[in-house]
């Protein structure tokens, strides 16, 4: 009791709760901000930190966290520019609802999705964290191989309309990931000699290319003649959910909301991978009204919870363990380290009060989320009153400086607009711009899996069968690729 | 019909030349890496390319049209979209040389142009604004390094961020 009582003091003081709102307002507006991350805005943060205890600080950059990983669905529903590569998923219905003059509804799904995404894993983190971190643990090459082949059951809705030229968007995908140096062997592959190509090609120079410069082009030769923009809506205001609309759907909250978790929970899986999951698992339904990639509501849903769900879930190997759960979380926990706090089994024991605060703060931060969304959406919405010509323009400079400031290289520029013009033919023949994404992003953790597995097994293959979570990963996959063939033909009967 | 077969042919010569490339990776040197560096990228290369053909031989059958705007320059569409191909890659080429500032505001001037918005006076200040802010968001709040340029174009971009 003494505990809790600490821990809601040291989170619902006025410092305290300044600190969140400053770290969620941060954070989104560098997660829409194309060219800044999550990452770099905890980054950024973390020299303020140096003067602040321990709880100030964590609570500060776990807030941000939050923010930045709900802040890239913004960019991506009104400029179908992904903000952060958690929120490629919403680009798919969130863009299409804009455009259908539903950017406010959009944008409300979005942060009543992340919100509620955040609460349900920060209260899983804080009933079940040791006991999942090592639940965690027990996945191995042969169970990341088949989470990977989950991902990719996506294309079996994104693609529906032709799904042999989405297996071909994604083959081109998987393909283009491969380029650079082999991590197994370190055998140079694809990459001719040119040391920019050695370190592979980044995905989010592609999804700037592939999603913003295409549908840029592609609204400039119809500009003129259909309403591109999203005109309609004077002014882009978020609408928040009522009680109602989430029971309605609160099988998409549900969904996304664990699978956002214990995809967070497991090491180096992130919130990316887990929102292309919950989309796919959400666009297995092909009956859906409207249907998914034409402005289905649950096609938000789905992947801001799991997106923002991963946020807590990540938190608990890195706090338990002292493994980081994502990319993000890995600063968090050399943020710790700085502070002079080592995250482990240990910090449970000697600082209680510190997840019951980071709990809470995760709690409130989710809260504050509809604050900070309204700010930072009134902003992105006179952007929108644009004329196109304008608008156009700046989504492209917007792109570039992104794509530029990944590695501060000409290269992934280039590879933007040469993505850009392939986008644009690829949306022209109805080849899968977003399953050419999937395949990039999951590529390596599918080869590297697969392969790592076989090693282990000394060449041989069986290690995907005698593992019981393998074989259960392993059959979810499947069993997400052919559902919607099955159901097809259940429905025929 | 004509311009997909080409694109999908396009297409399957790029899968090719990765296959002929894949195949030519060397093997490693430990017997329980069955797959090696190129067992991967055979395996998918070879699926892209059976799809491919079922894709052209679907395309040859259905004999649907499909209009690229980009391909045809006689229409305004047309034009406008090269140009702004164009554009983007002379946007992206001068980066490096004279620098974030100047080409930014470059192709926020000729861009919008190209599109036939004409407001001079709108694009000016538009332009301006726009570049101030990026440069002040990008540049000097949160630090992101901008293309400084060559010569006297990097010199001058210190002066500023």
């Amino acid at each position: 009791m003494d505990i809790i009582i600490q821990s809601l003091a040291a989170v619902y003081n006025p410092m305290t709760l300044l600190l969140v709102s400053i770290g969620v307002l941060f954070g989104m507006v560098c997660g829409a901000l194309p060219g800044l991350s999550t990452s770099m805005a905890i980054i950024l943060l973390l020299p303020f930190t140096y003067s602040m205890d321990p709880i100030s600080a964590i609570v500060l950059m776990v807030s941000c966290y939050v923010g930045g990983s709900c802040g890239g669905s913004i960019s991506s529903i009104l400029l179908k520019t992904p903000g952060t590569p958690e929120a490629v998923a919403t680009t798919f219905d969130g863009y299409p609802m804009a455009q259908q003059g539903r950017a406010g509804e959009a944008l409300g799904l979005a942060v009543t999705a992340s919100s509620f995404g955040t609460i349900f894993s920060a209260i899983v983190m804080l009933v079940a964290s040791p006991v999942l971190a090592q639940a965690a643990l027990s996945f191995q090459s042969a169970e990341y191989f088949g989470l990977g082949l989950i991902g990719l059951s996506c294309i079996t809705s994104i693609g529906s309309k032709n799904q042999v030229k989405a297996v071909v968007s994604v083959m081109i995908g998987l393909m283009i990931g491969t380029i650079g140096i082999d991590s197994i062997n370190g055998v140079e592959r694809f990459a001719f000699e040119q040391p920019s190509l050695l370190n592979g090609i980044n995905y989010i120079s592609v999804m700037i290319g592939a999603f913003a410069v295409a549908e840029v082009y592609k609204n400039i030769e119809e500009y003129r003649h259909v309403d591109t923009s999203l005109r309609t809506e004077q002014k882009v205001k978020i609408k928040l959910m009522k009680f109602s609309e989430m029971a309605r759907m609160w099988s998409s909250f549900i969904r996304g909301s664990v699978i956002g978790t214990i995809i967070g929970i497991i090491p180096a899986a992130g919130g990316s991978i887990a929102s292309l999951i919950a989309y796919g698992s959400e666009a297995q339904n092909e009956n859906a009204k409207p249907k998914f990639g034409e402005g289905n509501p649950r096609g938000i849903i789905a992947p801001e919870c799991s997106h923002n769900a991963a946020v807590g879930g990540s938190m608990v190997p890195t706090l338990t363990l002292g493994i980081p759960g994502s990319p993000v979380a890995a600063v968090i926990m050399a943020a710790f380290l700085i502070i002079g706090l080592t995250p482990g089994p240990m910090l449970l024991r000697e600082q209680p009060i510190m997840l019951n605060a980071i709990f809470l703060a995760l709690i409130t931060a989710a809260l504050l989320l509809f604050v900070g969304g309204r700010f930072v959406t009134s902003q992105f919405g006179h952007i929108l009153k644009l004329p196109y010509p304008l608008l156009g323009t700046l989504i492209i400079t917007l792109g570039v400086v992104g794509a530029y400031s990944l590695k501060n290289s000409f290269y992934d520029v280039l590879i933007m607009f040469v993505f850009g013009l392939v986008g644009y033919f690829f949306d022209k023949f109805k080849y899968s711009n977003a399953a050419v994404i999937l395949g990039l992003i999951l590529g390596e953790i599918i080869e590297n899996s697969l392969r790592k597995q076989i090693i282990i097994g000394d060449g041989s293959g069986m290690g995907f069968v005698t593992r019981p979570v393998s074989v259960l990963v392993l059959t979810v996959a499947v069993l997400t690729f052919l559902w919607p063939m099955m159901s097809k033909k259940f429905r025929n009967r | 019909m004509a311009i997909e077969i080409i694109f999908n042919i396009l297409i399957g010569l790029g899968i090719l030349f990765y296959l002929v490339q894949a195949v030519q990776l060397p093997t490693t040197d430990n017997p329980a890496d069955v797959l090696g560096a190129g067992g991967f990228p055979i395996v998918i290369g070879i699926i892209a390319l059976v799809g491919l053909a079922m894709i052209t031989i679907r395309v040859v059958k259905e004999k649907h049209k499909v209009a690229i705007p980009m391909l045809n320059l006689r229409s305004i569409d047309g034009r406008m979209v090269f140009i702004n191909v164009l554009l983007l890659a002379g946007y992206v080429g001068l980066l490096d040389v004279i620098g974030f500032v100047l080409a930014t505001f470059a192709y926020l001037v000729a861009a919008p142009l190209s599109m036939g918005y004409r407001k001079p006076v709108v694009i000016t200040i538009f332009a301006s604004v726009t570049t101030a802010v990026m440069v002040i968001v990008f540049g000097i709040v949160f630090y992101v390094p901008l293309p400084r340029g060559v010569e006297l174009f990097r010199d001058l971009s210190y002066l500023i961020y």
